[in-house]
C-alpha cells in the first residue's frame, strides 16, 4: 500500500496532521483578554489595598477572589469542556520561557514598589503592580505566540 | 529511531484527521473531535469504533453532573502506530526530494 501512495499524497496526509495538531496548539493558548482582565483586577486590589480602609479592602478582596475565579474559570473550562492538550506539547524550553515570564515580572514589579517605598512615594505597590500589569498585557501574548510556535515546531502529536 | 510502517487503517482520510487530533491530545471530547473534524454523530461512532476494535482508540464514556460525556484518547499501541505512519509518511515525501513537500 506504501508504495502505491503517491508522494502529494503523503505530503496532503502530513499538512492535514500537522492542521490538527495546530487545532489543538490553539486550545492551550490563552487568549488576550485574560492578561487585561487580570492586570485590572491586580492593580484595582492593589489600589483597594494601599487605600488602608477595612470595609474597602474587604470589597476588593471579595471581587479580587471573584473576578479571579471567574477569569481563571472560563479559562479552564473552555479547555476542560473540549480536550486536554498532551503534556508533553511545551517542552523543557516552554517550560523555562513561562518561569521565565513569571520572573521577569517579579523582578520588574517587585524592585520598582520597594523603591518607590523608600523613596516614599504614595501608592508603591500600586505602582509597581501597574508595571507588573503593563508587563502581563504586553508580554503575555507576546509569550503565547512564542509558545504556538514552540508547540507546532516541536512536532507534538508526532514523533519527536 | 522510529521504524516507518504505513498504517491503511489510519490513512483513511476521516481516520487520519482523528488519530491527528488524538495524538496531540491526553484526550478529546466526543463533541470537539466531532465539530473539530465536521462528522456527524453516527460517522464518528463509527469511525472511533473501528479504531477501538483495532485497539489504537479507548473510548471512556461517563457522566459530568447528570449529563452524559464521552471521550476518547490514542492508546499507546495506537500513537506507536501513528508514529510509525508519519515516519512512513515522511520517507514518502523525502524521497520523491524536495518536488513535493507538506505545505
Amino acid at each position: 500500500m506504501a508504495n502505491e501512495v503517491r508522494p502529494d499524497e503523503a505530503a496532503g496526509a502530513l499538512t492535514e496532521i500537522a492542521r490538527r495538531r495546530a487545532q489543538v496548539v490553539t486550545l492551550t493558548i490563552i487568549p488576550t483578554w485574560f492578561w487585561w482582565a487580570t492586570a485590572v483586577l491586580m492593580v484595582g486590589f492593589s489600589v483597594a489595598v494601599e487605600t488602608r480602609r477595612p470595609l474597602v479592602i474587604g470589597i476588593a478582596t471579595a471581587a479580587f477572589v471573584i473576578g479571579i475565579l471567574i477569569v481563571t474559570g472560563r479559562l479552564v473550562l473552555a479547555v476542560v469542556g473540549r480536550a486536554q492538550p498532551r503534556n508533553d506539547l511545551l517542552g523543557p524550553t516552554g517550560v523555562l520561557a513561562i518561569f521565565g515570564f513569571v520572573a521577569g515580572i517579579l523582578a520588574v514589579s517587585l524592585p520598582t514598589s520597594f523603591a518607590l517605598k523608600a523613596a516614599g512615594v504614595r501608592y508603591p505597590a500600586t505602582a509597581g503592580i501597574l508595571l507588573a500589569g503593563v508587563v502581563m498585557v504586553v508580554c503575555g501574548p507576546l509569550l503565547m505566540r512564542y509558545l504556538r510556535r514552540l508547540m507546532l515546531d516541536h512536532r507534538a502529536g508526532g514523533p519527536q | 529511531m522510529i521504524k516507518p510502517k504505513f498504517d491503511e487503517l489510519i490513512h483513511a482520510p476521516t481516520r487520519l484527521s482523528i488519530v491527528s487530533l488524538l495524538a496531540a491530545t491526553e484526550w478529546a471530547d466526543f463533541k470537539f473531535i466531532r465539530d473539530s473534524i465536521g462528522l456527524s454523530d453516527s460517522a464518528l461512532s463509527k469511525q472511533l469504533t473501528t479504531l477501538e476494535d483495532a485497539g489504537y482508540v479507548e473510548i471512556r464514556k461517563g457522566f459530568v453532573g447528570k449529563r452524559p460525556r464521552t471521550s476518547a484518547r490514542l492508546t499507546s499501541f495506537g500513537r506507536a502506530a501513528f508514529d510509525r505512519h508519519v515516519v512512513a509518511l515522511q520517507e514518502i515525501v523525502a524521497r520523491a526530494g524536495a518536488s513535493v513537500l507538506p505545505r
